[in-house]
């Protein structure tokens, strides 16, 4: 049992770190300005050095942000739908297929950049049917999905992969989604990201009184009047939306939609009505710090979110599988 | 009877799982205010026939009434404020509350998971809580009780419906006694006190004789007897219902089988 006092104070430190680590990242890289700077800068008189940064870092810097809440979320709402904890959008094919149509799009119709999260969407779409159809068998077991997700995943990423090789790299755009790199990105960027993203948001917030139904069983959810079959698919297409927005504007990001929510089920618990707005912020958090540390530990070189989160996931989903208390084999 | 004194009315129901036929040319009249119970042996189609009557499995053929109407053009959600089910196996999160998991029982008077009447809702927790003795473990996780406990808090939430009809899919399995004297009890104030509906399926014979109006007794998949336990219960029917030959005896006025 988690108490009110620390539900709340989970709330009030993640936020108070998000802040922090915020000012942190505006200040990784070849140009330094203190919070008061900052602040003048920004609001009161034009100042060369923070206008720099405005447009370089703070994009990134937001686009992170989002980009780790919707994925983040995702992985809560694939889990409650799947009724299985290790279920992520990136482990069981969801962003690689979104990735793979974004790439698609980039490459090949570039006048329809704008509308990417949506043909992202379709992707993802198209991955979450291939896993949940391929791995029904009278209902969903856990181990399954992952498998076959394993498997969607690996063919949408060698796919690009092929895709990106093929062209011998020569679309930019397409291979920084290839490798989910977050630098070079504008504030066109964020705008694309930020209305698909609070539209997902938004909607996953409605949907998470179902969710908590959706923990019962099936029968006993139907019982109080609840069309599971047709909250299942809303909750997916919301899901599926958010990873596929995330996935256009930054790539793939693997682990982030498992460790995330694991984490902030432990802090505030399993009510999604708590759960779902603590791990926006703990989302945002995370990716920001992948980022982050990606861009300061082998300063001036950059290593990528998304190989970040791979290096420390991996391990932590081992982890989970082994400290499990139900057998996930079946 | 008259029409007025029938809630469900069964006619000419066939479902089967693929292939297997379980449930076969069922038809029978669900009588309001009284206690029923199924009886039958494992895989009669006891727990089919409720799922079919909460809507949670289609028919294959027949239908079912409630309250004249066609069960199939009755919504999903106005069934839920009809009739309530307890079902044989639940699960919930670990760390859910009792009061909270009570509270899912006003879903149903729901629209978007907004409530209409926060106020009825409450009072109707609250009430669920009481009549079910729940109240003292509102804020404990339903995973930390006892079997027992843990039954009377899935009650609660059914009650939390507010409906007329209470369907018990085997309520006391996996209790000791004194947990299912404690359940029989409450699901027949139930009935006495707030004239709920209840239609239960019950392994114990004489537990069904005892709390019951009336007895169903189902084989494969079929009704071969209907009617209130005396005139029912014979040492034919145990014999055909289960296959095992018992003797009935009287004690106090009332027919009691010799489980051994």
């Amino acid at each position: 049992m988690i108490g009110t006092r620390k539900k709340i104070l989970s709330f009030c430190v993640t936020a108070a770190g998000l802040f922090l680590l915020f000012l942190f990242a505006v200040n990784t890289g070849s140009l330094k300005v203190s919070p008061a700077e900052l602040w003048r800068g920004l609001f009161i008189q034009y100042d060369p050095n923070v206008a720099t940064i405005f447009d370089l870092r703070f994009p990134r810097i937001f686009i992170a942000m989002l980009g780790g809440a919707a994925t983040a979320v995702s992985g809560v709402l694939l889990q409650a739908v799947m009724k299985n904890p290790l279920a992520d959008p990136g482990i069981i094919g969801v962003s690689s297929g979104a990735s793979f149509t974004a790439v698609l799009v980039t490459a090949f119709f570039p006048s329809l950049f704008f509308f990417t999260p949506l043909f992202a969407f379709l992707g993802g779409m198209l991955a979450f049917l291939l896993v949940y159809s391929l791995s029904y068998k009278g209902g969903l077991a856990p181990l399954r999905i992952i498998l076959v997700g394993v498997a969607v995943n690996a063919m949408f990423t060698g796919l690009m992969s092929a895709f990106n090789s093929g062209t011998g790299s020569s679309y930019s755009g397409a291979a920084s989604i290839v490798n989910a790199n977050i630098t070079m990105k504008t504030w066109d960027d964020f705008r694309t990201l930020f209305l698909y993203t609070v539209i997902g948001l938004i909607a996953s917030w409605f949907v998470a009184g179902r969710c908590n139904l959706l923990a019962l069983e099936d029968k006993t959810a139907r019982s109080l009047g609840v069309n599971v079959t047709g909250s299942r698919i809303v909750i997916s297409v919301i899901a599926v939306l958010l990873a596929g927005i995330a996935t256009a504007v930054i790539g793939p990001i693997s682990f982030l939609g498992l460790i995330v929510p694991h984490i902030a089920r432990l802090l505030v618990g399993s009510n999604h009505r708590v759960l779902i707005p603590y791990t926006v912020l703990l989302g945002a958090f995370t990716l920001l710090l992948a980022d982050t540390v990606g861009r300061t530990i082998a300063a001036p070189y950059e290593i990528s979110a998304s190989v970040i989160m791979s290096v420390i996931g991996g391990p932590f989903f081992i982890l989970l599988l082994r400290r499990s208390k139900h057998g996930y084999g079946q | 009877m008259d029409n007025n004194s029938i809630t469900y009315s069964v006619k000419d129901l066939f479902f089967s799982y693929g292939r297997h036929e379980v449930i076969k040319n069922l038809s029978f009249d669900l009588h309001k205010g009284k206690i029923t119970t199924l009886i039958g042996a494992n895989g009669c189609g006891k727990s089919t026939l409720f799922q079919l009557m909460t809507k949670n499995l289609k028919p294959n053929g027949g239908e079912i009434l409630l309250g004249g109407r066609r069960l199939a053009d009755i919504r999903l959600k106005d069934l839920a404020r009809e009739a309530a089910i307890v079902h044989q196996y639940n699960t919930a999160p670990d760390d859910l509350t009792v009061e909270k998991l009570i509270s899912y029982g006003r879903t149903p008077y729901h629209t978007l998971g907004i409530s209409s009447n926060a106020e009825e809702d409450e009072e109707k927790i609250k009430w669920a809580m009481e009549i079910t003795h729940t109240a003292k473990h509102k804020d404990k996780p339903v995973a930390e009780l006892s079997g027992g406990q843990k039954q009377r808090v899935w009650i609660a939430m059914a009650l939390a419906q507010d409906t007329k009809i209470l369907f018990l899919d085997e309520p006391t399995t996996y209790l000791d006694i004194r947990y299912q004297l404690q359940i029989l009890k409450l699901i027949r104030k139930l009935n006495r006190e707030l004239g709920l509906t209840i239609i239960m399926v019950l392994h114990d014979i004489n537990q069904s004789f005892y709390y019951s109006d009336e007895i169903i007794a189902m084989k494969d998949g079929r009704i071969i007897a209907q009617g209130q336990p005396e005139q029912v219960i014979t040492t034919e029917l145990v014999k055909e219902v289960y296959d095992v030959a018992l003797q009935i005896r009287s004690a106090n006025g009332r027919p009691f089988i010799l489980p051994v």
